[in-house]
């Protein structure tokens, strides 16, 4: 998240701007919140979700979104099957699939151990680990056992109360279309009764970026998205 | 679905920095010793986001000639797509 703060920051103030309500949070173990990260599983990041919506709502009315980034996109669709209102979605950059992140993070934990010279560690052993219970050093952070595998389960299924998805990606590929990964989710969720708009954008990767990058263009278009209803 | 080398490519280039470069690049342009940005950190990305693009898992099964041409490349994500 901390490539990102930027960016979600100009995005929040936008939306002000525009006369929305916005609640940014950091979860359990991350940002300015209290706790370990090593304390952090799904379970309690869903539970924070689900107060900072209601938190929101008690002092906010007109429709309820959830924005995620990445993977909060996964946590996101998960805490909402949990929630008694139905809700809309903007999700930045999507990951679909949880197991997915876990594999970036597993690969990142293997090239670091074999700088370090451990010998030559297989995906499938970090696997064996996690299925064990052992907590993980990824890059500096301990990533529990518990939270890697409701990771690795989370799929972007969408919830059953079905309404609007904006669904926003960035890249700076030569031809601005969708990623072909994406394509099926898009229709699992038109499917289950979702008006699904997908947006493929111009810009730079900003959540993993070397240097703090901003993207203007995600910007506008993320008011536009929210707040101009389809036809 | 059918992956074009084309499509690969464009991951690479993207990923590489290379900024276009790789529409040139074919079935047969050696890749792995041959492109200086394509280094070991270059390779973790690489595989990073060929999942997230394709929607496919890269366990421990790759070696240097899965990366050595475009065509290579290419056949290796198509495999993964098929299975």
């Amino acid at each position: 998240m901390n490539k990102s703060r930027r960016m979600v920051a100009l995005q929040a103030r936008a939306f002000a701007a525009a006369g929305t309500d916005v609640l940014l949070l950091d979860l359990l173990g991350c940002g300015d919140s209290s706790g370990d990260f090593a304390d952090a599983d799904w379970e309690r990041w869903i539970d924070d979700l689900l107060t900072a919506c209601r938190w929101l709502q008690a002092r906010s009315s007109g429709a309820l979104w959830l924005w995620g980034l990445r993977a909060g996109c996964l946590l996101a669709a998960d805490a909402a099957r949990q929630l008694d209102t139905r809700c809309d979605f903007l999700f930045w950059q999507p990951t679909p699939s949880g197991k997915t992140v876990l594999q970036q993070f597993l690969r990142l934990k293997l090239a670091g151990e074999m700088l370090a010279g451990a010998g030559k560690p297989t995906m499938e052993n970090l696997r064996r680990q996690l299925a064990a219970g052992a907590a993980m050093d990824i890059a500096g952070y301990q990533m529990s056992a518990a939270l890697a595998l409701a990771l690795e389960r989370s799929t972007l299924a969408p919830p059953l109360a079905p309404g609007r998805l904006e669904w926003i990606e960035l890249s700076n590929r030569t031809g601005d279309e969708l990623l072909p990964a994406s394509l099926p989710v898009l229709e699992r969720w038109r499917a289950a009764g979702f008006v699904a708009r997908a947006h493929a954008l111009r810009g730079p990767a900003f959540w993993q970026t070397t240097e703090i990058e901003e993207a203007p263009g995600l910007l506008s278009a993320s008011v536009a998205a929210v707040l101009q209803s389809p036809a | 679905m059918d992956v074009s080398t084309n499509q690969v490519l464009s991951v690479l280039d993207e990923v590489l920095g290379l900024g276009g470069r790789s529409a040139s690049f074919g079935r047969d342009t050696r890749l792995l010793g041959a492109i200086p940005e394509l280094d070991s950190t270059a390779v973790v990305w690489l595989l990073a986001r060929l999942e997230e693009h394709f929607g496919i898992v890269i366990d421990d099964d790759t070696d240097g000639l899965t990366f050595a041409t475009g065509g290579n490349l290419a056949d290796f994500v198509g495999a993964k797509l098929a299975a």
